[in-house]
């Protein structure tokens, strides 16, 4: 029987009497028509909140079906009306009584998703005894139904005790249980402001048993709430990682993903370079897997794929092929296929990739070939010795006098020029040829650029620069800079060449134009030319700095945070959740005897440092006053890894403390420890904000047998 | 982590007609706007290009207050828009599940198809996430919450004899199998296994593989009694690696023995999918040379398959697809076996072959097309050739089954196996 005919808009008249019709209806066929028909009008976005005396009559009807479409009413509407939950109230204090589990657990399910203060606090009473409920199917609908009142009412959650019958959940019997529980309170502890999720070995261990045993979601909530477990011991860190690898073999991508997440988090515990080493090994075949799968999870595995192996370039570096693009994958499949492509390229491949890349280059998607053309020149900047071939490939592509192509590969042969000074003049001249051509300001710029480095060597090179003189006024300002610092070589080089172009152009520079960055260097070079001819050559024509391509690494800041977040949606944008996700709590590594040094470049980090204070104003003094505290000790000399350690893992916002506390009441429970503000508070003020280290130390010994396992540290 | 509303709405390049079918919210409202400016989005990126298609766009779109993520399928799309930091990975399995789940109670998922259903199909969303938590997405254990539109269930409702909740005993997904149902009952007992191997493949017009790889999967049907045990063991199981398995496999013992043993859920599931790595491409079963002589205005082609490695056996639904330049008008050709057409519109060549049996002569389609105005870009574009085909009997891997023996219940079952290799993504460029 085809449901396609309760989309007929009903008149609410007619469904009323229907529903309330006196014939005999046995078991209730007729009202499930009935109400089936209202459902389709309410899914059309039909206005069928009037009917809700006569359909919340029916909750006492004792069917599920019959119930559940009852339940999928009052929720659509009971925002909009709440007078209509509270009459519901009786039948739900009924439902979740009943001897029915799964009536217990819609009823309770249900009733979390009313967001009726009314509804809200009848809740509490039964989902305490929902929690403890014999059922298991019960027991879990209820562990996440708290994660549901923690949106509704923080306060309520965290004071009627429902965060300790949480805790207690997570030596359920039943895995399924286990695993939503855990899902409640990763969920509760990234929303809060003064709860934190943190859980020791011991609870660790129980949590990866469990595993083995729960639904593929379960699997990710778990293994999802083992970031928050922070080895005190390298030991600890292999020992989990070690369980946890066969995971890397699900068939659900999203655990697999989550696995690799929670492995290349715990190798920052790691100590022994071949512990690394041998988990490198096994997270590359996996993540191979995901590219065979749909293009949705292939494009977030190549995202992941390229943060990981910029902190572990040991993954994957064989495996180059299997990044190759196929001419019907999708464009953006593509795109993120050939960064991998150059991030793996090394002296091994560097043919087979050059020869992808020019085949890539004949594509017809504009932004792929454009992508492809820079990325021969890259490779060029990247691996001296396949200079010349890159080079060549790139004039073979100038000659197919495509326009875009053509451009693409005036703008990276200028970094070719760059990188190997005076190696590649030779083929000036073929640049020289399409000069006509040229409409985009970054090819005009980079070809200006040549011209005016290579003036000298360019027999006519003031009347190619005469030429795009020409149009001077009407460039942008990148042109015009171009055209000024050329026409000033020119000037340098060939005193005669450039004499009546100069005054010209400094002219048009200081006089015509509004851009102060332009006024301002033809002013400088003006006066230097003016004063001291000889200082203008040191200044114009003074020995560039070198470029590599360093420069398109991530900032190792930012790549440490995303990998903390892998499979999420920042690591897709590679930009910092805090940026583009409201009230996100930031996450870092997290101090312990065993976490490894990290080797970052210290100029770098400041350097970042500052564009990241830029990039997060509202943040207190506090943080200020923290970079400052590192940079000191950094000049001092004094142990600088030490304070980026620190830096690293600071949270920028400062109630996202952890604390410690060392109630050993909760010794048999307590397993995953959260604490609340007031505690926290005085913690923090007893504690020397940077003695983290020995913190941490102390904090694991005293709370060994406790099986609390907290510390607690500040900016 | 979480998913909290869900939008399906239908796609149709032809008409600007995309209506939301499927409305499902698991957390709190979020107004329909969002469908709006979402389809915005993707007419802005399919109008960027006449090369676009609905394909193209991304899965992930950022939109001021929410991040978009949506799953394209069979003409339906299924968007999800969050708020907060989510596992896109778990959000597109999700997404993938729900048309995986309908296929599987409907039978085909199409816009009819749910609206025809969609009473069962709100039943569904309910039970497989609550709270934006996937909850339960085992087709098993669905069953057992929301029961199938099958004749049976029909004629009950039909006759108003309905099945009382409370005389149901208590079923779904918290025995201690989440994936198998318990009472299973069949007169007579079998279960089959299709080892599908699928070759992707960059060839080049020398015939030498720019890259290859094989995937395996067995896909599995299982309709046995009670709660069967089962241990399947291989011939030769060092060929495979990187294996996946069916949550019901028991890790450890493919670890140690290189067996699969595993209790199976009742019905259809993907087993075990694993990777070939090929050596070399003397493990191609079939080369396509391409010889594209590229003039100003257009352009003369000739393409041969021929057969290599099959074993002997027949290379069957062979077929070979050429995208052509967009300026294209005019194509002649001819083929010595099979039939060609030539798609003016989409501007695209397909020449389907069929089968080729070894020893027979070698297909051959030759021809010339032309470009409606001479352009440099038509020159020098490349061209890539689509193959697909498909061998019975065949593993590319090599990979058998050696025996499978079953615990736990004393029938015998009726056991088969069956093999085929075929054409992933596989391309030829010319």
């Amino acid at each position: 029987m085809s449901d396609a005919k309760f989309f007929q808009r009903g008149k609410i008249q007619e469904l009323r009497l229907e529903l309330n019709s006196d014939k005999k209806d046995r078991n209730y066929t007729r009202k499930k028509q009935t109400l089936k028909k209202i459902v389709a009008n309410m899914t059309m976005g039909n206005d069928m909140s009037s009917l809700h005396p006569d359909v919340i009559a029916c909750m006492s009807i004792p069917v599920l079906e019959v119930k559940k479409m009852v339940y999928l009413f009052l929720i659509n509407y009971a925002k909009a009306k709440p007078e209509m939950a509270y009459e519901a109230i009786q039948t739900f204090r009924r439902d979740v009584e009943d001897p029915n589990p799964l009536i217990r657990a819609l009823a309770i399910r249900t009733m979390g998703y009313i967001h009726v203060d009314k509804v809200t606090s009848c809740l509490i009473q039964p989902l305490r005894h929902c929690m403890r409920d014999q059922d298991p199917y019960v027991r879990k609908t209820a562990a996440v139904c708290v994660a549901k009142l923690f949106m509704q009412d923080r306060h309520l959650v965290e004071n009627a005790g429902f965060i300790d019958l949480l805790r207690e959940m997570l030596v359920d019997s039943n895995p399924s249980v286990v695993a939503n529980a855990v899902a409640a309170l990763t969920e509760i502890s990234e929303r809060s402001d003064h709860i934190q999720l943190q859980l020791n070995m011991s609870i660790a261990s129980k949590l990866v048993t469990a595993l083995n045993e729960c639904s593929e979601w379960g699997q990710t909530y778990i293994l999802e709430s083992l970031m928050f477990v922070v080895p005190q011991e390298p030991g600890d860190a292999e020992m989990l990682a070690e369980r946890i690898a066969p995971r890397l073999q699900h068939a659900n991508s999203a655990v697999v993903l989550t696995a690799v997440k929670v492995i290349v988090y715990l190798m920052n515990y790691m100590s022994r370079e071949e512990d690394i080493l041998s988990m490198c090994k096994k997270l590359s075949p996996p993540l191979v897997t995901l590219l065979s799968s749909g293009p949705e999870v292939q494009y977030v595995g190549l995202r992941n794929i390229l943060l990981v192996i910029q902190k572990h370039p040991e993954i994957l570096k064989n495996d180059i092929k299997i990044f190759f693009c196929k001419y019907n994958d999708p464009i953006y499949v593509k795109m993120a296929k050939l960064e991998i492509m150059f991030r793996l390229a090394s002296e091994h491949n560097v043919e087979q990739v050059l020869s992808e890349l020019k085949e890539y280059a004949t594509e017809v998607d504009v932004d792929f070939v454009r992508k492809a053309v820079r990325s021969i020149g890259r490779l060029a900047v990247k691996i001296e010795s396949t200079a010349q071939r890159c080079v060549e490939a790139l004039l073979e592509l100038i000659q197919t006098k495509v326009n875009y192509v053509v451009q693409e590969s005036i703008v990276v042969i200028k970094d070719i020029f760059r990188k190997y000074p005076n190696q590649y003049e030779s083929i000036i001249g073929v640049l020289c040829e399409n000069l006509d051509n040229l409409d985009e300001p970054e090819a005009k710029a980079a070809m200006i650029w040549i011209i005016g480095q290579y003036a000298d060597r360019i027999e006519n090179s003031d009347e190619l620069l005469d030429d795009f003189l020409y149009t001077f006024l009407e460039e942008t300002v990148e042109v015009q800079l171009a055209l000024l610092t050329a026409t000033v070589k020119l000037f340098i080089k060939r005193p005669t060449a450039g004499q009546d172009l100069v005054p010209k152009v400094l002219k048009w520079a200081t006089e015509e134009v509004d851009n102060p960055d332009l006024r301002d260097r033809g002013y400088i070079y003006w006066r230097l030319l003016s004063t001291d001819v000889a200082a203008a050559k040191a200044v114009v024509l003074s020995e560039k700095p070198h470029i590599s391509t360093e420069t398109d690494n991530m900032d190792p800041v930012l790549l440490e945070e995303l990998l903390l977040h892998i499979a999420s949606l920042s690591a897709i944008y590679h930009k910092a959740p805090t940026t583009f996700i409201p009230h996100c709590k930031p996450r870092f590594l997290i101090p312990s005897p065993a976490l490894r040094r990290q080797n970052y470049n210290v100029g770098r980090t400041l350097q970042h440092q500052d564009s990241y204070s830029s990039l997060h104003n509202s943040s207190s003094a506090q943080f200020h006053q923290s970079q400052s505290n590192v940079r000191s000790s950094q000049s001092d000399g004094d142990d600088g890894n030490g304070g980026l350690d620190e830096f690293v893992s600071s949270p920028k916002q400062p109630q996202h403390q952890r604390l410690s506390y060392h109630e050993q009441s909760f010794e048999q429970v307590a397993e995953a420890s959260i604490g609340n503000q007031e505690y926290y508070e005085q913690k923090i003020n007893a504690e020397n904000p940077y003695r983290t280290d020995t913190g941490a130390v102390g904090g694991s010994q005293a709370n060994k047998g406790g099986g609390v396992d907290l510390m607690s540290f500040d900016l | 982590m979480t998913l909290f509303s869900l939008f399906t709405n239908t796609h149709s390049d032809l008409f600007s007609d995309r209506k939301v079918i499927i409305e499902k919210h698991w957390h709190e409202l979020i107004p329909r706007r969002v469908v709006d400016f979402f389809n915005d989005q993707v007419s802005r990126a399919m109008a960027d290009g006449e090369d676009v298609t609905r394909e193209d766009v991304l899965p992930i779109i950022s939109s001021p207050k929410y991040q978009l993520i949506n799953v394209y399928r069979d003409g339906l799309t299924y968007l999800s828009p969050v708020t907060k930091e989510v596992d896109p990975m778990m959000v597109f399995e999700f997404l993938h599940r729900i048309p995986d789940i309908m296929q599987e109670y409907f039978g085909q998922v199409s816009e009819t198809v749910i609206k025809e259903n969609f009473v069962t199909v709100y039943q569904l969303l309910e039970e497989m996430m609550d709270d934006g938590f996937p909850l339960t997405t085992e087709p098993n254990a669905l069953k057992e919450i929301v029961p199938a539109p099958n004749i049976l269930n029909k004629v009950i409702t039909t006759m108003g004899a309905t099945t009382s909740v409370s005389t149901r005993k208590m079923p779904h997904g918290m025995s201690n199998l989440p994936w198998r149902k318990a009472g299973v009952k069949y007169t007579s007992n079998e279960i089959f296994f299709d080892i599908v191997e699928e070759i992707d493949a960059i060839v080049d017009s020398t015939g030498k593989a720019v890259s290859c790889e094989a995937h395996g999967a067995i896909q599995t049907n299982s309709r046995l009694s009670g709660m069967p045990d089962l241990t399947l063991s291989f011939v030769n199981p060092r060929l495979v690696d990187d294996c996946s398995f069916h949550q019901s496999v028991r890790f450890n013992k493919w670890e140690s023995d290189k067996v699969l043993s595993f209790v199976p859920p009742d019905g259809h599931f993907r087993l075990m999918s694993y990777r070939v790595n090929l050596p070399s491409q003397q493990n191609l079963p079939i080369q396509v040379k391409p010889s594209i002589n590229i003039g100003a205005n257009g352009a003369k082609f000739d393409i041969t398959v021929s057969l290599r490695n099959t074993d002997g056996k027949p290379v069957e639904n062979t077929v070979l697809t050429l995208p052509l330049h967009k300026s294209t008008t005019t194509l002649t050709a001819h083929c010595n076996v099979g039939q060609y057409m030539f798609d003016p519109v989409g501007k695209v060549l397909r020449w389907d072959i069929g089968k080729i049996v070894p020893r027979e002569r070698a297909p051959v389609l030759s021809g010339s097309f032309g470009f409606g105005s001479s352009s440099e870009a038509a020159g020098n574009a490349g061209y890539n050739i689509g193959v697909e085909f498909l061998i019975n009997s065949h593993s590319l891997s090599g990979l058998k089954v050696d025996v499978l023996k079953l615990f736990n219940e004393s029938y015998k079952p009726y056991k088969g196996v069956r093999t085929m290799t075929k054409a992933g993504r596989y391309q030829v460029r010319a």
